[in-house]
């Protein structure tokens, strides 16, 4: 389980995470929800150890993360993949490379086995004949999928995504959250996910926080997420206005 | 003042990570191969252009600068060669492999860290500062040498072409010119210095790419910064290293 408490951050005098404390459910998929500048990035960012924090703790299971050194974060970031808002995949490598890089690094497999683990993790996000292409020759969902292959190579025991929705059509959107969510099942991972589409918290949130200014509003799941009282989210939860009149309706 | 020495702080502190032990010392190697191609092969082009024109250039100048006739003919040989072993080869080259190799250094880093690659890689565990520099460093300190003997070698023979084309020397007073009091230690010289301005343009420029904020304005900024700073220090170090080296 990972859990933070009592988080701070500022940037320039400005409070971006305000003592904040949290905790995700293993070996399952839990979103983040909140309105743009909410603090949700800063906050994956400084879970995964890429932003230090003003004071609090992070835990991963017994270990407190952000008290260790590089070399002793080393050993836990193995165990995580990470999927970034613009899929940040290497642009001087070719997709076969891309998704092979962490095995080149921390593995001693040999050829063989480094090339049937990459045909295996391209295949599971259904990339066929791209092994070759670079980057800059793919769609932005081909991207997302060749990124989440990348994360999942070296079985992660945590899967983290920043937006994994963000400039992809509703029905593409769809499938990278599916994929998400059966690659959270079949590997055990506990999976954080950034993201203010409802389609995603609708589809996939088994457990879903709400944070509004660097503070955590509401806790729940998707079941609850309608019904709740809580007024900042409603207003986030029924934005659009289709949602809206079907709340009317529904009342 | 402040500002300025967080910023040399960092620039230590980015070294330190720069050279600390490689994960994995044959994934390096084969990044330092790529990087001999991209900053130092690819360079040869132009160094060699460059110096042909500047050879020729100075071989002319000298020739207008001595028309006197108590000065001997083959000094234009001498002279062109003193001034592109001592100074052409290494501190005329180093400037301007500042503005290619330096502004794609800043530039290509720059935009790793603003797409979030070394973000990446920081999540894999891997140490982005010594996988993506170190190699461009090694290729560097080692390639750069090989420029300038180039640089020297073609120089002179832009000389050489110049002065016996336009008629202002004779062949045979050029080849005397540039073997006379020659002192190879002009060449150790001129090569100390291109290790040492080596370095300045790789760390510096991948220091500006490095810690870039923000998007392609920033890291436009950044290549202009890594080129200026490169060529301030390479001619702050050019004063400091011939006191030095030739005093």
């Amino acid at each position: 389980m990972i859990s933070v408490k009592n988080l701070n951050k500022s940037f320039n005098g400005h409070r971006v995470l305000n003592d904040i404390s949290l905790s995700f459910e293993s070996g399952k998929t839990n979103l983040v929800i909140g309105r743009s500048g909410s603090g949700k990035t800063v906050l994956l960012k400084s879970i995964v150890g890429l932003l230090e924090v003003d004071s609090g703790e992070i835990w991963y299971e017994d270990t407190l993360f952000n008290k260790l050194d590089f070399a002793e974060k080393k050993e836990i970031r193995t165990e995580m993949g990470m999927l970034f808002q613009g899929s940040a995949l290497f642009d001087s490598l070719t997709v076969e490379q891309n998704v092979r890089f962490p095995l080149d690094m921390f593995t001693d497999k040999t050829p063989v086995e480094k090339n049937e683990r990459v045909n295996f993790c391209l295949n599971r996000v259904n990339i066929i004949n791209a092994n070759k292409l670079f980057p800059s020759e793919l769609s932005g969902g081909m991207k997302k999928r060749v990124a989440i292959a990348r994360a999942i190579s070296l079985n992660p025991k945590y899967l983290f995504c920043d937006e994994p929705n963000s400039g992809l059509d509703p029905i593409t959107a769809i499938l990278i959250d599916a994929l998400i969510k059966e690659l959270t099942e079949e590997y055990s991972m506990t999976t954080i996910i950034n993201t203010h589409d409802m389609n995603s918290v609708m589809e996939i949130g088994e457990k879903i926080i709400f944070i509004s200014d660097g503070m955590k509003c509401w806790e729940g799941n998707k079941n609850e997420i309608l019904n709740s009282d809580c007024e900042i989210l409603n207003d986030f939860v029924f934005a659009n206005s289709l949602a809206k009149k079907l709340r009317l309706t529904d009342k | 003042m402040v500002k300025f020495l967080t910023q040399v702080g960092l620039y230590f502190l980015f070294l330190k990570k720069v050279f600390s032990k490689p994960e994995k010392p044959r994934i390096y190697y084969k990044q330092t191969m790529r990087e001999f191609v991209y900053l130092g092969l690819t360079s040869v082009g132009i160094i060699a252009i460059i110096s042909f024109f500047m050879g020729s250039a100075i071989t002319l100048q000298t020739a207008y600068n001595t028309e006197n006739p108590i000065y001997p003919k083959y000094l234009i040989g001498l002279g062109c060669r003193d001034s592109i072993i001592l100074e052409f080869s290494s501190t005329v080259a180093a400037l301007i492999l500042a503005g290619k190799v330096g502004s794609n250094i800043a530039s290509e880093i720059g935009t790793m860290r603003v797409t979030e690659q070394i973000d990446a890689l920081e999540i894999m565990g891997v140490n982005s500062a010594s996988y993506l520099i170190l190699p461009k460093l090694i290729a560097t300190l080692l390639f750069n040498p090989i420029l300038t003997l180039i640089a020297i070698i073609v120089g002179i023979c832009g000389g050489w072409v110049a002065g016996t084309l336009s008629g202002v020397i004779t062949s045979e007073n050029f080849i005397y010119g540039i073997q006379y009091a020659f002192i190879p230690y002009y060449i150790t010289y001129s090569l100390i210095k291109t290790v040492f301005f080596a370095f300045i343009i790789t760390s510096v420029s991948a220091f500006q790419g490095y810690y870039v904020e923000g998007g392609s304005i920033e890291v436009g900024r950044a290549s202009t910064k890594a080129v200026v700073y490169s060529s301030v220090l390479i001619l702050l170090f050019n004063v400091i290293l011939t006191q030095l080296l030739l005093s």
